[in-house]
């Protein structure tokens, strides 16, 4: 009896300790970003007027309507256009070409495998500065300047996502493989109907980094693109700093940097969703 | 047998998405490197609401229908994408705008064609019809290579109200306000206000230099940073700041005078047209504060016309742009709506452009006079000491002592690896 | 069996080269541009192990100056950030697997839509929280402190900045390995009478050893590579006592004057090196430890 009651009073406790760190943690992490939102329905007047407060004392819409009216020099609906295509594609990629290398890095045999992965991770660690010199050049032989292909194709070049399916894939156990190779199965069964399922969840959140990873560059969309309307949001969102790079219309800054994110953010949330059903439909099956 | 098919369908399946990419001229657009013949590709750094000033002078000209269509195109870093253009030696743009402080070393680096034969197909295009500074620094051992767009210059902002409040708007009457003028007020503000903040306080200090008499190079063209001139600026400015009359360090001076607690901004002319979207800030344009009223500089720099060495620019496209620029000249006055002090003088003797508050700066021959724009090849690397170690000396974080050696070593092991003239592309 | 397998090269194949086109060969082009002096626009001109003899050895040079300041800022900004971007979201990860705990999304969205907005939509709402006139820990808090002008203070605002958007990714990650955790070893700790921290010490830590070394090392490699929070924070003042190497460098090859691409090169070169070496030491110690 006593045992029961000291287990039931465990995980009581721990609950209440988890919802408590959940809630200080998340109350701290919210204060801004609501701060960020209010702020953006304000006007240059209040922001620099008025000490801290959360809502605004006169909430006003210019800030949106200045940003969206602006199409030529800003049109951001263009951007988030490009961008989503953009990211889409390079994440889809991605994701299929991560799963398949991955496999080949961990469940295929071959000389040199695990040396050879380690060494194009060393490698992949390297700052590139002035990398982009480099890639610009290789880009135009491919004659892929001002094309969305220059942002897409180059980053499948990463080891980041590639090492994170390969540490997922590494601790499935062999004795699956093993048992599917005893019915007959190939290396692309195997594939596709054991590990890939297993690396479901992993591979959504391989989509949700690649979409946002290529949403958040910038550097490389400037110099790549030379026509406005061409270029990712994140880019874009840079010719609002004045010419000497700061950022004066703050209002407006926040209310372009919202619009920037609610795709990113929609995808999330639904990312979120399928990635908790994948990560129940997983849970039953080791062992 | 179904694995290899399904090998060899993935292999082409990828194959064929990168031969779709490599061909260029996919549904998304062309590829970059076809260039429109009848079109003039212009490049500027003109970010944020400047920009748009730009692209409606652009279309007006169009609306004009000239030969040659202009292009513009605004891009944040457009250095570091010149210098990649110019390195892969496609994709150069025909016509760019360039600040005056990069002038020299490109010519230097031989990126720049000169403007002789725009000048001979426009003549108008001359010394004569702009302010004499922005036009000269153009020009190189003789050579013509920018035409200037403005002048933008270091302002000082003053906010009317608190004057008033202080009791000190005879401080204005000379249109200088000095060094002693500020420091009298030590003691007398509430607290949370201040007479100055320290927004580009290099160019405050390059602006004191000119004052001062001195200068940022020697006789030889080799830069002079560690001076008693440049010491002395500094300890003077230093000297508002210890007796709490400037903006703390660390804090945003320009948001404060935007809220109306800093007498003075030296900020910029290009921010006029920020300031006044804050309601209720009463605020009018001044000189740079200076040691002596007669004696007064405010340190600019230049937006100039530039054309980039750049092969397939033909010389009929080249007339083209020469008759872009000439448009230019007569019709610049939607560039004053930026803030910035139109370089060509048809517009800034106009009646119509006295209503921008930077007419300020060509209301008579001493103000015009005081616009200096440094035109020293080193120039960026000076500034670039200067921003790194002029806030921390002036806030008394750094010894100035050291900090001026600090300086004088940074640009000078900066020029020793400049290798312009040991390798030609 | 000399036949050659073509199996793998399919597998890896494609990755590869995109990997040699993109990656490789860039990448060789920056190392040979450390042993040169370039400015960008004309050709690099061969120097040899110049770059590398002044930035290592020469005490006088600006440049052997800005490496070991920016090397040391980058180390202190590394130490202080990597144990918070990696504990909290591994705790945060343990909560949400408590089974009473209701609205998971909700806790998990709060913590990673910050790293989603733009680094300088982020470095200016944290700017106005810690200003000294507008802000919240003036106004609310009443703390009279000038952030940004000195020590600690400094430091401390980038860290809250670069943890407020940095534990997103994590959170994710151990949230995916942790719930793929076979429950049956749970129940086993439990009957040898493990309480909920011993449990996650000997079960859950264990189990998701390999995530948990992806995380570790590339949330480091990713520290040093940072250079937006401070610059936008406090601009690497006071006194470039918080430019990290990541800035001085960019800062020399794209530069208002002259580009020193070279030396900009040998200094990444020889962070990479670092980063190189650091990697290798947290993959062996974790290795090790799984052991």
């Amino acid at each position: 009896m006593a045992r029961t009651k000291s287990i039931s009073k465990n995980s009581n406790l721990s609950k209440y300790l988890a919802y408590t760190f959940l809630i200080v943690l998340c109350v701290i992490w919210a204060v801004p970003l609501l701060f960020g939102i209010t702020t953006s329905f304000r006007s240059q007047t209040e922001v620099v007027s008025v000490g801290f407060r959360m809502l605004p004392v006169d909430w006003v819409v210019e800030n949106y309507i200045a940003t969206l009216e602006n199409t030529s020099t800003a049109p951001i609906m263009q951007w988030l256009f490009n961008s989503i295509f953009i990211a889409t594609i390079h994440a889809t990629l991605v994701v299929v070409m991560v799963s398949i290398t991955a496999y080949g890095y961990t469940r295929l045999k071959f000389k040199g495998r695990d040396f050879l992965f380690f060494t194009l991770l060393g490698i992949s660690l390297f700052p590139g500065v002035v990398n982009l010199i480099p890639s610009y050049k290789i880009i135009d032989v491919l004659g892929w300047v001002n094309t969305p292909w220059a942002m897409i194709f180059p980053g499948l070049a990463g080891m980041g996502n590639l090492f994170l399916v390969r540490q997922f894939m590494v601790g499935i156990p062999k004795e699956l493989d093993e048992c599917a190779k005893i019915d007959g199965a190939g290396d692309w069964t195997i594939f596709y109907k054991i590990i890939l399922p297993l690396v479901r969840p992993v591979l959504i959140v391989v989509f949700l980094f690649s979409f946002t990873g290529s949403w958040n560059d910038f550097l490389w969309p400037v110099i790549v693109y030379t026509d406005v309307e061409r270029m990712p949001v994140t880019a874009g969102l840079l010719l609002l700093q004045d010419i000497y790079g700061n950022y004066r219309m703050i209002g407006q800054l926040m209310s372009s940097a919202i619009l920037a994110i609610i795709p990113t953010l929609l995808l999330f949330l639904f990312a979120q969703k399928y990635f908790i059903q994948s990560m129940n439909l997983n849970a039953g099956i080791k062992g | 047998m179904r694995e290899k098919l399904i090998s060899l369908l993935v292999l082409v399946f990828l194959v064929s998405l990168t031969l779709s990419g490599c061909g260029g001229s996919s549904s998304n657009g062309g590829s970059g490197g076809k260039t429109d013949e009848k079109t003039i590709t212009f490049w500027t750094p003109l970010t944020g609401d400047d920009g748009a000033y730009m692209d409606e002078m652009v279309k007006a000209y169009n609306a004009t229908n000239p030969k040659f269509k202009v292009k513009h195109v605004v891009t944040s870093d457009m250095y570091t994408k010149i210098f990649t253009v110019m390195n892969s030696g496609k994709g150069i743009p025909d016509l760019a705008i360039i600040h005056a402080d990069r002038v020299p070393g490109f010519v230097d680096k031989d990126m720049l064609e000169p403007l002789t034969d725009i000048m001979s197909a426009q003549p108008s295009i001359n010394a004569d019809n702009y302010i004499p500074q922005a036009w000269n620094a153009g020009t190189v051992n003789g050579t013509q290579y920018t035409v200037p767009l403005d002048i933008h210059s270091n302002a000082m902002y003053y906010n009317k109200d608190l004057l008033e409040q202080y009791g000190v708007s005879n401080f204005l009457d000379d249109n200088v306000i000095t060094f002693d003028e500020m420091l009298s007020l030590k003691g007398k503000l509430k607290k949370g206000d201040y007479v100055v903040n320290d927004a580009l306080i290099s160019w405050v200090i390059l602006a004191q230099i000119q004052n001062l008499g001195g200068d940022i190079k020697d006789a030889n063209e080799n830069p002079t940073v560690n001076t008693p001139e440049m010491k002395q600026a500094i300890e003077e400015i230093k000297k508002i700041s210890d007796a709490g009359l400037m903006t703390p360090y660390g804090e945003d001076g320009y948001l404060m005078f935007q809220s109306g607690h800093v007498l003075f901004s030296t900020d910029g002319t290009w921010t006029s047209t920020a300031h006044a979207q804050v309601k209720g800030l009463n605020f009018g344009v001044t000189n740079i504060y200076s040691f002596d009223p007669a004696v007064f500089h405010n340190r600019a720099s230049s937006h100039m016309f530039a054309m980039l060495k750049n092969d397939a620019r033909s010389d009929e496209k080249e007339k083209g742009i020469a008759d872009f620029l000439e448009w230019v000249r007569n019709n610049s006055i939607k560039w004053a709506e930026a803030g910035q002090i139109v370089a060509s003088k048809v517009v800034f003797d106009s009646p119509e452009y006295q209503k921008y508050i930077q007419s300020f700066f060509t209301s008579s021959e001493a103000e015009t006079n005081s616009l200096y724009i440094y035109t020293y090849k080193y120039y960026p690397e000076v500034q670039e000491a200067l921003d790194t170690y002029s806030a921390d000396m002036v806030h008394g974080k750094l010894d100035i002592d050291k900090g001026l050696k600090q300086a004088q070593k940074f640009v000078d092991d900066k020029i020793k690896e400049d290798t312009s003239g040991k390798s030609k592309k | 069996m000399k036949k050659f397998n073509l199996k793998p090269a399919i597998f890896i194949g494609p990755h590869l080269i995109f990997f040699i086109v993109f990656g490789l060969l860039p990448s060789l082009y920056g190392i040979y541009a450390s042993f040169t002096q370039w400015d960008l626009v004309s050709d690099p001109v061969w120097v040899g192990l110049d770059n590398y003899k002044t930035i290592l050895f020469d005490k006088d040079s600006t440049f052997s100056y800005q490496f070991y300041n920016g090397l040391k800022n980058t180390f202190v900004f590394v130490v202080a950030s990597v144990p918070f971007l990696i504990i909290i979201p591994l705790l945060v990860a343990a909560a949400l697997e408590n089974k009473g705990v209701k609205l998971k999304g909700l806790f998990q969205a709060i913590l990673y839509v910050p790293g989603l907005i733009s680094a300088s939509a982020a470095a200016l709402i944290w700017g106005l929280i810690f200003n000294a006139q507008l802000g919240f820990t003036s106004n609310v808090f009443g703390m009279d402190i000038p952030w940004a002008a000195n020590q600690p203070y400094a430091w401390i605002i980038i860290l809250i900045l670069t943890i407020w958007g940095g534990i997103g990714g994590n959170l994710i990650i151990y949230r995916a390995s942790i719930s793929g955790i076979d429950k049956s070893l749970y129940e086993a700790a439990e009957i040898d009478g493990a309480n909920k921290f011993q449990k996650f010490i000997n079960v859950t830590l264990p189990s998701i050893r390999f995530p948990l070394l992806y995380t570790f090392v590339m949330t480091t490699a990713g520290c040093f590579n940072v250079f937006v929070q401070p610059l936008m924070m406090t601009r690497g003042g006071p006194n470039q006592s918080t430019t990290v190497l990541m800035m001085y460098i960019r800062d020399l090859a794209f530069t208002s004057g002259s580009s020193i691409a070279g030396m900009a090169s040998a200094m990444a070169v020889l962070l990479g090196i670092v980063i190189l070496i650091i990697s290798i030491f947290q993959y062996v110690l974790m290795m090790r430890n799984s052991n």
